[in-house]
């Protein structure tokens, strides 16, 4: 049986020890924004505008998504994320290891403010459908014609799973994640969560699911295991 | 409900068999991650469990291809 377990990466001691010498863009970063005086608030102000490049850069890629929102809108969020971004750069920036520019390390924190203010956008005045509409949903699916009778089997098995196997809990995130696409986000907002809580409840859930299916006996096709 | 593909709401409900990291650590690595594929080398092998982790995660998945595509076009 195969086993999912969520852990730590390995610690990579090679890279960890070598300590790497910066490059120098990123070398004049740190050292601007660990100076004093005006430096570090010209310093502060580059990073605003990079963050908020990161920002736009995001908010571009999903803006087909979100037709309802106005140009004004959309740079409003760009703006939000890029302040938001940069106070989080601030804050972690002994994080910073050098094991990448820190451009790349920095864009990072403004993707994500981004790609975050943008799913809670999608969201806002949506009701996170709740577990019975969606149960009875999935439930009462039936394949299409053309899915296989294996897809059909498996289909039944998991539900079975999902009914006798998990606790209320996990049945509410697994379900809302993945049968209503809810985004992670926006679910642990609601539930005063957060991303890395609700998805080890998620990676809990389909852990015991995938044990419910081993023991009894049930194939998983091939085509589930790749990526 | 919408007709979706059962084996897409498959994989979203059963995950990745592979070992992965969680949310928090996968952001911790991103950057360097991204660096690693854009360099061609096996960033797999330098951080095992993160990529099992982006085909498990939505979020994580779509912040690393922002990232990727913004530090492509950056470097």
């Amino acid at each position: 049986m195969s086993t999912v377990t969520l852990r730590a990466v390995e610690p990579d001691v090679a890279a960890t020890r070598r300590q790497p010498s910066l490059d120098d863009e990123s070398r004049a970063w740190l050292g601007d924004l660990r100076a004093e005086g005006r430096a570090r608030d010209e310093a502060i102000a580059r990073l605003h505008t990079l963050l908020l490049r990161a920002a736009r850069f995001e908010i571009a890629r999903r803006r087909v998504t979100m037709p309802h929102l106005r140009g004004d809108e959309l740079e409003d969020i760009a703006a939000e994320a890029a302040d938001d971004a940069v106070v989080s750069v601030l804050r972690r920036l002994d994080d910073f290891r050098g094991l990448s520019r820190f451009s790349t390390w920095a864009y990072k924190f403004a993707l994500l403010e981004a790609a975050v203010k943008l799913r809670k956008r999608a969201w806002q005045g949506r009701e996170i459908p709740l577990e019975d509409e969606t149960w009875n949903r999935f439930a009462s699916a039936r394949p299409g014609p053309d899915d296989q009778a294996e897809t059909s089997a498996l289909l039944d098995a998991v539900r079975e799973g999902i009914a006798n196997g998990l606790t209320a809990h996990q049945r509410r995130v697994l379900l809302a994640l993945a049968v209503d696409g809810v985004p992670i986000d926006v679910l642990a907002d609601r539930l005063g969560s957060t991303r890395g809580a609700l998805y080890k409840t998620l990676h809990d859930a389909r852990r015991k699911l995938r044990a419910y299916l081993a023991e009894r006996g049930v194939a998983l096709g091939q085509w589930l295991e790749e990526s | 409900m919408e007709r979706r593909d059962p084996r897409e709401i498959l994989r979203g409900l059963l995950g990745p068999a592979a070992p992965e990291v969680g949310c928090d650590t996968c952001f911790a690595e991103l950057d360097r991650f991204v660096e690693l594929e854009l360099a061609g080398k096996d960033a797999e092998a330098a951080l095992p469990g993160l990529r099992a982790h982006l085909d498990g995660c939505p979020a994580c998945r779509e912040e690393h291809e922002s990232l990727l595509a913004l530090a492509a076009e950056t470097s």
